[in-house]
């Protein structure tokens, strides 16, 4: 019975094979003392293998588990709200130097000068634009976005090392 | 609680209730600490990266479709992060045939009169305790969560012929030296 190979003989004991196949190998088993007691270890391993002890984590697992999911999430919060309050402010401080502008120039144009009021207006806008970017104001601009994106930047850095510590890596 | 299906406790922790997460962490924990206790050879390193799974799969649980099963998609986490983790330690990653290789090393350490006395269960854990990394997932996949062939071929993506072959092999290996052990009973 040397044909039942031992690729067959695992086939046959996980009903792998065809009917017939199936048929086959068992006539030989039945037929041959040698191919059944290759079987019958066959077996015997495999019943060993299911009975295989599963192994168990520590006792504070998913509590330890649980307790870092809580700390990521409420971390993730106090990230998600610090940028949010970084941008309100940095939306406030374009609204407030965008509303001073504005009031400006209102306040430059005449109320009687109704019927020259729009070329006023306009070309007072860019004068004041022209002054507002010109190249003393530019500075002074880019110097104060620079030195909030610092702070911001170091104030995310901080949030992110301490968010590794609270994780261990 | 404990009665709801994977997909209905996905659901929940997707609609914010996280603390139903710790209800699919009891159901896999200690199927997966097996599979990684089994391929680490270590029980510190198996349950780090255990924790390590768990935070993923919830990082990740709002990408997760319901194309798969969830312990499907869990146990390729399980996987692939137990091989990042025996690469990194620079550790060999078996490949096919260096996985028989480890088979024959297995063969000739164990003879079959060294454990004539021994319980043959304690002898056969020691066995699954030193297969190979690929070997002990596709055993630990296969009989503890009872996998299908095809399901852990998914895990491990790779062709179910070769599920097979390295199923067949572990199962052949424990089979000589039942039946070398049979033998030596019969003798003596």
């Amino acid at each position: 019975m040397n044909y039942i190979n031992d690729e067959m003989l695992n086939n046959y004991l996980d009903n792998d094979l065809t009917s017939e196949e199936m048929q086959l190998v068992k006539s030989a088993i039945a037929n041959s003392v040698e191919l059944k007691k290759r079987y019958e270890a066959l077996l015997s391993a495999n019943n060993l293998l299911r009975e295989t002890e599963i192994d168990f984590t520590s006792a504070e697992f998913t509590k330890n588990l649980m307790q870092k999911i809580k700390t990521k999430s409420s971390t993730a919060r106090q990230q998600k709200y610090f940028l949010l309050s970084f941008l309100v402010l940095f939306g406030l401080i374009i609204f407030s130097i965008t509303g001073y502008v504005l009031y400006e120039i209102i306040l430059s144009v005449q109320a009687n000068e109704s019927t020259k009021g729009i070329t006023a207006v306009s070309k007072n806008i860019s004068e004041y634009f022209s002054g507002l970017f010109s190249k003393n104001n530019l500075s002074i601009f880019g110097s104060v976005l620079s030195f909030i994106m610092i702070i911001s930047g170091y104030f995310l850095y901080e949030y992110q090392k301490q968010t590794r510590k609270k994780f261990g890596h | 609680m404990k009665n709801l299906t994977d997909v209905e406790i996905i659901e929940s922790v997707k609609k914010g209730n996280a603390a139903d997460y710790s209800i699919l962490v009891d159901r896999y924990k200690n199927k997966a600490f097996s599979m990684l206790k089994r391929m680490l050879k270590n029980d510190f390193d198996a349950e780090e990266i255990l924790m390590d799974c768990f935070l993923k799969a919830y990082n990740n649980i709002s990408s997760f479709k319901f194309e798969s099963k969830f312990s499907t998609w869990f146990y390729r986490i399980v996987y692939n992060t137990a091989l990042t983790k025996l690469s990194n330690a620079k550790r060999k990653i078996e490949s096919d045939m260096d996985s028989i290789d480890d088979l024959h090393y297995l063969k000739s350490k164990y003879n079959a009169d060294d454990f004539l006395n021994e319980d043959i269960a304690v002898t056969v854990r020691k066995i699954v305790n030193e297969l190979p990394p690929k070997n002990a997932a596709v055993i630990t996949m296969f009989y503890l969560e009872e996998m299908t062939t095809e399901e852990i071929g998914d895990v491990l993506q790779i062709s179910v012929a070769n599920v097979k072959v390295i199923l067949h092999r572990s199962r052949n290996l424990l089979r000589e030296l039942i039946e070398k052990r049979n033998l030596l009973k019969e003798i003596l």
